[in-house]
């Protein structure tokens, strides 16, 4: 497993230098079909909630997300650019820095070497790079690559151990992802015809 | 029970205007919803017997849950009674006073669940079903900021929640390697959790808190709070501000309740320092702005914080946190709905551009002078006497730096809010004055909300009072 744990790391790292949204979306993709071969080779007991988890990490996370974006983007005539983080010494210096820090912060949480420590180490390195992304950028698609990375990042921080929750709260979960991808395909659309359409007259408020 | 008791109040409208007025479905459909909503709660509150168990166990009406199921379902009937005089007034708003009562609907249902929840995840998941249906409602046609504004708040709040999310699954990891089996269910979770804290519990706590912060708009993560109350329609900011940051503090409130029982001083230095960041960073905010609803959102921040350092001190404080919470859902209430008013009448939110409200608008300009009395924690209100039930408990708990800093920020926000507040209600009219017609209806749920505020600073009937001590205590209230 540690293996694709470290090459779970290299897709967080990689589409930070490569300054394009197709490659920061196929970064998604892969992340979550790379947390479905985790998920289907932890040596779990097949329970409903189990299977709900790899279900919602292959169709939501790995095809469903990156697509609805992908697909707004493509509709909006976004040829290149859009990069995660700036194209900049500092800025990858920083995010290399995060990785170390997290694989510290594993070191004193998780004493002893092996798989466990390199699991709390690539979730803690997903989620720091997510905020990193969310509080460096502001255009919109950045900002939900960011909070769609630190939803990776805390469902492979689950990935860990046994699901605890009834399914039904898992199924409820999966569901709140689904929304929650309709609500940013919205405000995708719509920020960038606002900021392009004239002002119109203001309704009067609620 | 609208049509029984509508008519009565409106009949100041006289009847050539009623035979004007539009019956749209939609506001009356959501006043009845409210109404029996909140007539089930208070119901539910004195039939159910303590702690009784709903849903499988996944919910329970404890005194928390009862406290805070009446609270936040009175607001929301307050609330629809304004959407329906407003829907009233104004019959241009039909289409979005339907989508408001769709929203708000399962809003409401979701704000219930998130209080009554006896597990972590389903109020967790019910608070961030309660973010997906407000963000909606807080764009406003014709206003692009307003969608930047929307857009800010969901953010910040997935982002929040998330952070829940992983403290949870810290929380969970500590409880594992106790060689105990984690659970999330509330109940289960006291008895497993005891001995010191360790590092898994701690970052667990510390990102639960962060998380469940930001909803309350605790610094550091504030910024989208004075954004999204200025540019939501008031009833929806008047939504946000008094019902969803109440879920979120019950959620922060079960949190504390299961892992300060057997250690009353976990976390008190953390909450003590994000509320004293908090109510400077809004002290700074309410001198610097001139714009009225982003002052009382200011004001909100600093309410956050004084909540905060309540729940800090714990103990004797815990009584005073509850009163304090309980006023300010009122206050905000009031003043995000006089805003409304205000903001449609002058068609500005800049405080130099509005004066001498009290002749202008008089409900508007009684409710806005009251509400800053509240706010500013004036006698005889509910926010004055739990205000100083957490000043003495500061005191009493030694921690007399905080105490000076708390009183001086307080002052502070005092003078400033004064210098910017009084002058809109008092000064001379800037314009010839207009009596736009204000029915009781419109002024009624303020009224009700303000009469609530009085009656929590002078006389609180007995059995209210035993269930404010039932939640202090398992605060560790004395």
């Amino acid at each position: 497993m540690n293996g694709v744990l470290i090459a779970f790391a290299l897709v967080l790292l990689l589409p930070l230098f490569i300054a394009t949204w197709r490659a920061s979306l196929l970064g998604l993709s892969l992340q979550g079909f790379l947390m479905s071969w985790i998920a289907f080779h932890r040596g779990v007991e097949w329970s409903a909630a189990a299977i709900l988890e790899l279900v919602d990490l292959v169709l939501v996370r790995g095809i469903g997300a990156p697509v609805v974006l992908w697909l707004v983007m493509r509709q909006q005539g976004v040829r290149h650019g859009r990069p995660l983080i700036s194209s900049n010494l500092l800025s990858w210096g920083m995010a290399l820095a995060l990785v170390l820090i997290a694989f510290r912060v594993a070191d004193k949480l998780v004493p002893t070497d092996g798989e466990a420590q390199t699991w709390v180490a690539v979730s803690t390195s997903g989620l720091l790079l997510g905020l990193l992304v969310l509080a460096t950028q502001t255009d919109a698609f950045s900002q939900m690559e960011g909070a769609l990375r630190v939803e990776n990042a805390i469902a492979l921080f689950d990935l860990s151990d046994e699901p605890h929750s009834p399914v039904g709260v898992r199924l409820a979960q999966s569901l709140l992802l689904v929304a929650t991808m309709a609500l940013f395909r919205w405000y995708l659309v719509h920020l960038s015809r606002e900021a392009d359409a004239p002002a119109a007259p203001e309704a009067p408020p609620l | 029970m609208t049509s029984g008791v509508v008519p009565f109040l409106t009949s100041s409208a006289g009847p050539a205007n009623r035979a004007r007025l539009p019956r749209p479905a939609a506001p009356s459909a959501l006043f009845l919803f409210a109404a029996l909503q909140a007539g089930a709660a208070i119901a539910a509150a004195v039939a159910l017997e303590d702690n009784a168990s709903l849903a499988w166990g996944l919910l329970r009406a404890d005194p928390t849950a009862r406290l805070f199921v009446v609270l936040i379902d009175v607001i929301f009937l307050g609330i629809a009674a304004y959407v329906w005089n407003r829907a009233r007034a104004e019959p241009a708003l039909e289409q979005v006073v339907r989508e408001f009562a769709r929203m708000s609907t399962a809003f409401m249902v979701a704000a219930n669940i998130v209080v009554l929840a006896n597990h972590l995840m389903v109020g967790w998941i019910a608070l961030e079903v309660t973010t997906l249906c407000a963000a909606p409602l807080i764009v406003r046609r014709g206003v692009p900021a307003s969608r930047r504004a929307s857009w800010r708040y969901f953010l910040f709040s997935s982002v929040g929640l998330g952070l829940v999310l992983v403290g949870f699954g810290c929380l969970a990891r500590s409880v594992e390697l106790s060689g105990q089996v984690p659970t999330f269910f509330i109940d289960d979770l006291s008895t497993l959790v005891n001995g010191p804290p360790t590092p898994w519990q701690r970052i667990g706590l510390a990102l639960v808190f962060i998380g469940y912060g930001t909803k309350l708009g605790l610094a550091p993560l504030y910024s989208w709070l004075p954004e999204t109350y200025d540019e939501a329609p008031p009833a929806v900011t008047a939504l946000l501000a008094a019902v969803q940051f109440n879920c979120a503090l019950v959620c922060l409130i079960r949190v504390l309740q299961i892992y300060r029982a057997g250690n009353p001083e976990l976390v008190a230095n953390e909450l003590l320092v994000i509320g004293l960041a908090s109510m400077a960073v809004s002290t700074v905010s309410v001198i610097a702005t001139r714009n009225f609803k982003r002052l009382i959102a200011y004001a909100s921040i600093n309410h956050a914080g004084v909540i905060a350092i309540g729940l800090a001190i714990g103990k004797s404080a815990s009584y005073g946190v509850l009163l304090y919470v309980v006023s300010n859902a009122f206050i905000k209430a009031i003043l995000f709905l006089t805003a409304g008013k205000i903001k449609a009448h002058y068609g500005t939110k800049d405080t130099r551009e509005i004066a001498g409200l009290i002749k202008d608008l008089p409900f508007s300009g009684v409710f806005l002078m009251v509400g800053t009395f509240a706010l500013l924690g004036f006698p005889p209100f509910g926010s004055f006497v739990g205000e100083l039930i957490i000043l003495s408990g500061l005191v009493r708990a030694h921690q007399i730096l905080v105490f000076v800093l708390f009183c001086g920020l307080i002052s502070m926000t005092f003078v400033a809010m004064g210098r910017t507040v009084f002058p809109m209600i008092w000064a001379q009219p800037k314009r010839a004055v207009s009596w736009p017609r204000q029915t009781l209806l419109g002024a009624l749920p303020k009224l009700a909300f303000l009469v609530a505020l009085v009656v929590m600073g002078v006389y609180m009937p007995s059995a209210v009072t035993r269930v404010f001590r039932a939640v202090a205590a398992s605060l560790g209230g004395e």
